[in-house]
């Protein structure tokens, strides 16, 4: 009888649940927590969501097993047909894409990502790049942001190196405002921005002005622990709920779906060891 | 830049060896690199360019990964235009790719996936330059001068410009090819379509040259004959990403090659470059020296169903 689930289980939870079914839903390359987010969402709330797989671009694929990288054939088995590139992102600059999914090493309080390089002018760390994020950011109707790696506990030498930032190094990824604080609305895009945030120690809004607001946090986190661990000062919803932890169902469509436990490559060796009661009823999200 | 009249390629039989391919790609040229992440990658023939000491490339592309890493520790690169450049969760950052940036030998300018494809649209279709909406508001914008920004004529919304991007050379892996240079790629093709059309000349190997009767009774996505300057029969030109039906991604071989990419740029020349980019003079050299026939026995292993499948990605988690 399963009665625990993971921390890991638990986001993909939380992940799934801002998806909204009916729409078509995009998640990119090296999104473990993501991919199988979306693939709970279509199994469970969402049957009639397009499921399209980052790198293969795959439609309603049903991979037999995750994979640790993401444009392999067994991502994309099952699917219904596949998209050129170039359809998937005129999609999205169309209007039609509904939610993407999008991370960052540095994420700012307006949502906008970084995943280009750390330091200024003088690059003092270079990371990988964000595929299609500096598009889709602005295309995809909705954004769904996510980091498993919130906690910023201090260096040897007493220095935080914040995740959640007051303001990103570079913005691969854009949110509500950029960095002279422009709103979005000022550049016509054609999607709304990111609309929530679920991290290893929180789940996030953001408010009329664009603004992060913490909206929920785990069972076993506090809200001062979180302010702690943010680079900003976090602005609090009317009523800071709880996030719910999946059924049983859930918890185990996730682990058939990811037999090798590739989503927890994505997840930092203290949070792996996190537990959460199960609700035995059927989730109703 | 307006689109240069570009050559087309009428050779009845373009079938060449891999370091005539490689001979291909003039220094400094700009070339795109086909297939993507663990797909796909036309590696032997960029170890063949290695080997050959050209210098000086400008790469374009979408997502990648041990590709243009290799680029990078070999010398061969000086500008990045990909938008992502990494070994995902599996493995984490590109080390060599990271060093050139951060040391400032290769220049990052870095791009996102729809801006390539605008731009490489409109070498396709001979124009100047795409318009796109999204990319405004991101540093982007700040990292490409290049890219101008216009009021539309018609609705008075913003829009951002980018030019036409015409790569000199296509580097592509396909499965198969005919004599005549016809391509036929199985599975996602991600740009490599794009990359043909818009390029100078396609310079590719495959798996299996087949005749051309056969090539078109199969399933999966053309590139026409005359896009396709020189082709070469390859068999595991692709590894150690994957290249199916013929064989899946070798994991271990890419754990390999990341332990020594980490250790830093004397610990990757002497386990990595010295040793199989440059102390395989052929790629039958390369295939005997990662293992010959039993690598691609366990690399078919795939099609033996799920458990062989997953098994790939399991063992390897060991190496």
């Amino acid at each position: 009888m399963t009665l625990y689930c993971t921390l890991g289980e638990m986001m993909i939870a939380a992940l799934a649940r801002t998806i909204t079914n009916g729409e078509l839903v995009f998640h990119g390359f090296g999104s473990p927590l993501a991919q199988l987010a979306m693939h709970v969402a279509k199994r469970t709330h969402a049957p009639q969501m397009v499921l399209i797989a980052g790198a293969t671009y795959g439609v309603d694929p049903q991979p037999p097993f995750l994979t640790p990288t993401t444009n392999d054939w067994v991502v994309d088995r099952g699917a219904s047909c596949s998209l050129d590139i170039e359809e998937l992102f005129d999609l999205a600059a169309a209007g039609r894409m509904g939610r993407m999914f999008l991370s960052g090493l540095q994420i700012d309080k307006w949502g906008n990502c970084n995943v280009t390089a750390l330091g200024g002018r003088r690059v003092t760390m270079k990371l990988p790049g964000g595929g299609g994020g500096g598009n889709l950011s602005c295309d995809a109707q909705h954004v769904t942001l996510w980091t498993p790696a919130h906690r910023s506990p201090p260096d040897a030498e007493g220095r935080r190196r914040f995740r959640l930032v007051e303001r990103c190094d570079f913005i691969t990824s854009f949110g509500h405002r950029d960095s002279e604080g422009r709103p979005r609305a000022a550049y016509g895009h054609v999607g709304r921005g990111p609309q929530f945030l679920v991290t290893e120690l929180g789940l996030f809004d953001f408010d009329a002005e664009g603004h992060m607001r913490l909206a929920a946090t785990y069972p076993d986190v506090s809200a001062d622990e979180i302010q702690d661990n943010t680079g900003f000062v976090l602005r609090m919803s009317d009523s800071i709920g709880v996030i719910a932890p999946p059924c049983r169902t859930i918890v185990e469509m996730i682990r058939a779906m990811d037999p090798l436990r590739i989503h927890e490559k994505e997840i930092r060796e203290q949070d792996l060891r996190r537990r959460f009661e199960i609700q035995a009823q059927k989730e109703t999200a | 830049m307006p689109a240069s009249p570009r050559p087309i390629y009428t050779d009845p039989d373009k079938r060449r060896g891999l370091d005539e391919l490689a001979a291909m790609v003039p220094n400094g040229a700009t070339v795109a690199i086909g297939g993507g992440l663990s797909s796909r990658a036309p590696m032997a023939l960029l170890r063949a360019i290695l080997r050959r000491g050209i210098k000086g490339l400008t790469a374009v592309g979408s997502a990648h990964g041990i590709d243009i890493d290799l680029l990078c520790a070999g010398g061969a690169l000086v500008r990045s235009m990909e938008s992502y450049v990494g070994f995902e969760q599996d493995f984490g950052l590109a080390p060599n790719f990271r060093r050139a940036c951060e040391s400032g030998a290769v220049e990052a300018s870095d791009s996102c996936c729809y801006t390539l494809v605008q731009q490489l649209r409109a070498a396709i279709e001979g124009l100047p330059f795409m318009p796109i909406r999204s990319v405004r508001g991101t540093d982007f914008v700040a990292l490409h001068p290049e890219y101008k920004v216009m009021t539309c004529p018609f609705t008075g919304d913003e829009l951002l410009l980018a030019p036409a991007i015409e790569p000199d050379v296509a580097l592509i892996h396909a499965q198969f090819g005919d004599a005549a240079g016809n391509l036929l790629i199985q599975g996602p093709p991600v740009a490599d379509i794009l990359f043909a059309k818009a390029s100078k000349a396609v310079v590719a190997t495959v798996e299996q040259i087949i005749p051309p009767s056969e090539l078109r009774s199969l399933p999966g996505k053309n590139v026409p004959y005359f896009y396709v300057a020189a082709l070469a029969e390859v068999p595991m030109g692709a590894h150690p990403t994957a290249c199916y039906p013929f064989h899946a991604y070798d994991r271990a071989h890419m754990s390999l090659y990341h332990h020594a990419a980490r250790q830093g740029p004397a610990a990757f020349k002497a386990h990595y470059l010295d040793l199989y980019v440059h102390g395989a003079s052929t790629h039958e050299a390369y295939l005997d020296l990662i293992g010959g026939e039993t690598i691609c026995t366990r690399l078919q292993s795939w099609r033996d169903g799920e458990e062989a499948w997953m098994r790939l990605y399991d063992e390897e988690a060991q190496a």
